[in-house]
């Protein structure tokens, strides 16, 4: 049984239609206008318990909006939503106590209190004991580091801390279902590393997981399946793997040859690969299909026809697939 | 009080606490306040009185004046405001507690920071201009009762205010609108017995005159007993039904929150 389960979720935000300029702020005074939006149209979604979904989508796609539904915030235009068997706006109290959730961009830290104060009170709050508490404090501080800003004044903390002291907030009660809307955002490279691996571990304890975000390297690490939204309606649906399998369907090989590489005349000699100018004169870039020609025999026939000095192989990243299917270039 | 209140409310309490400056000047503040009505009401009523007050009477009725409105002013509405606008109130609604009491929790735990000024302003007033005393032992509880009302009252009143910025989305002129309100028809500014009968009719048709002119009419002895128990009802009744259209007030507003943004 589904642990999360929206059917034709859909959210419609009413938007003043204003013209710019001061005869447009006065004509909206005296003469309202208002236009409907959809942020998140006819969404399906099923979520098993367990399983960690990438919820990704260019900027304004809808990707927030459909977790402050699922998380009950919001309440649907039309649709209905489902978390462990409730609905999370009508049962808004009960559901919250099942359920944990991170915005990047928001704390739930008491900004002018010691970060220890938040977690105290959240404690209070979902009724943690005593013992689970040190627990999964001293769990937090074993793998975020936690207890090095513990007693610092959230408003004093660096993003990457603040973001830890956060996650800490939303996992304090030990949630089965965590949203967490751009957990990696403004944060360094070592801290993300943490982060995800911080992720990577609540999944492989069965905690079911849902991450919204824009670098992909957290998808890749973290999740199994992605979720593409795009204008509010799912563009693609499945696991991350098959994703990769049936759209990245190339592969590149970057040779460094001895002299300067004339692109046109190896495009005219090997005309099965596309040929492309490197970084350098002497580098070339070319590019086959993976369905029709191993790398073996790519590389066997290159190597020996052409001696380079130095290759290596490379393979589209799923940025790229996600990219061209926001473009539109691919289709489910 | 429950846990969860209790600790939101000492949470509200040390987050008040934690800005000393602020707290310290919000005394200054209000001292001087109180010395400023002091002074104008002494050259007003001189030797004789005013609206059944004489200077003594006067006296207390200012110094009660600072006490409510030190508690009326203490909580932190702007807060709850800002979070409404800001779009925090995602973050509120994600955690397993009622929304309103929550509030009210924060909101009184504010209040309660500000009783330490409150109470050595007064004292500090009482021992420097020895007002008149109580009318009797009992109208002294009974006060002591009516600016505990203030509690509820006043997050009654606030989170009234607050909520129009789901509709609004912005603060300020609701703000000053209720202040001016509450300035006014709590008898704050000037008692109630000196306006016009008609308007005193409507002050006592709203809640705001049960900030200054219920204690001080009680302690005074403005009102007899059963007059006093009758004011305490009212307060009572008034913090029950201010708590109630909040409710009914959230029902509504709750499902149509839009939060934008990430």
């Amino acid at each position: 049984m589904p642990i999360l389960e929206a059917r034709s979720l859909t959210k419609t935000f009413r938007r003043p239609d204003k013209a710019s300029g001061f005869k447009g702020a006065v004509k909206h005074l005296v003469q309202r206008k208002y236009k409907n939006y959809t942020a998140v149209d006819g969404i399906d979604l099923s979520i098993e318990p367990g399983e960690s979904v990438a919820y990704v989508g260019p900027n304004g796609a809808g990707k927030s909006t459909t977790v402050k539904l699922l998380t009950g915030i919001l309440r649907p235009s039309e649709g209905t939503v489902r978390v462990m068997g409730r609905d999370p706006h009508t049962e808004r109290i009960a559901n919250a106590h099942d359920i944990g959730v991170l915005f990047g961009q928001r704390t739930q830290l008491w900004w002018d209190l010691p970060v220890e104060e938040s977690l105290k009170l959240l404690k209070h709050m979902y009724g943690v004991s005593d013992a689970d508490y040190q627990a999964r404090i001293a769990k937090f501080d074993e793998l975020l580091d936690l207890g090095e800003f513990m007693p610092a004044l959230a408003r004093t903390l660096s993003l990457g801390q603040r973001m830890r002291a956060d996650l800490a907030c939303a996992l304090i009660h030990a949630p089965k279902m965590v949203y967490l809307d751009e957990p990696t955002i403004g944060l360094d490279i070592s801290v993300k590393d943490r982060l995800r691996a911080f992720l990577r571990e609540l999944v492989d304890d069965g905690t079911t997981l849902l991450l919204t975000s824009h670098d992909l390297a957290d998808i890749e690490e973290v999740c199994e399946r992605i979720v593409v939204i795009d204008k509010g309606a799912i563009a693609y649906d499945g696991p991350i793997q098959q994703l990769k399998a049936h759209y990245i369907t190339t592969k590149a090989v970057h040779l460094i040859l001895e002299g300067p590489a004339d692109v046109p005349a190896l495009a005219g000699k090997f005309p099965d690969y596309e040929w492309a100018a490197g970084e350098s004169p002497s580098e070339v870039v070319v590019t086959y299909e993976s369905n029709r020609f191993t790398t073996a025999e790519v590389l066997g026939g290159l190597t020996s026809q052409l001696a380079p000095r130095d290759l290596s192989l490379s393979e589209p990243s799923i940025e790229d697939v996600i990219r061209r299917l926001y473009a539109g270039e691919l289709t489910k | 009080m429950a846990s969860v209140d209790l600790a939101l409310a000492t949470i509200s309490f040390k987050r008040k606490i934690a800005y000393k400056t602020t707290w310290l000047f919000s005394v200054l503040f209000g001292g001087w306040s109180l010395l400023a009505g002091l002074a104008v009401w002494s050259t007003l009523i001189g030797d004789g009185e005013l609206g059944g007050y004489d200077w003594q009477a006067m006296k207390a009725y200012l110094i009660i004046g600072f006490l409510t409105s030190t508690l009326a002013w203490a909580g932190s509405d702007w807060e709850m405001a800002n979070r409404i606008l800001d779009g925090l109130v995602a973050i509120d609604l994600t955690k397993p507690v009622d929304f309103q009491r929550a509030r009210a929790g924060e909101y009184i735990g504010g209040m309660v920071a500000s009783l330490p000024a409150a109470a050595l302003g007064t004292a500090a007033a009482v021992l420097a201009f020895r007002p008149a005393g109580p009318d009797s032992a009992l109208a002294a509880v009974l006060t002591a009762v009516s600016v505990l009302f203030i509690f509820p009252l006043a997050f009654g009143i606030n989170y009234l205010s607050v909520l129009n910025c789901f509709v609004t989305q912005r603060y300020l002129g609701i703000q000053w609108a209720r202040d001016t309100m509450l300035a006014f028809f709590s008898g704050m500014m000037v008692p109630l017995a000196l306006m016009p009968v008609w308007l005193q009719g409507v002050a006592w048709a709203l809640p705001f005159v049960h900030f200054t002119t219920t204690p001080a009419s009680i302690y005074l002895g403005r009102v007899d007993t059963a007059g006093a128990l009758g004011l305490l009802a009212a307060q009572a009744a008034w913090s029950v039904g201010l708590w109630v259209v909040g409710r009914l007030i959230w029902s509504q507003l709750v499902k149509k929150v839009t939060v934008h943004g990430g």
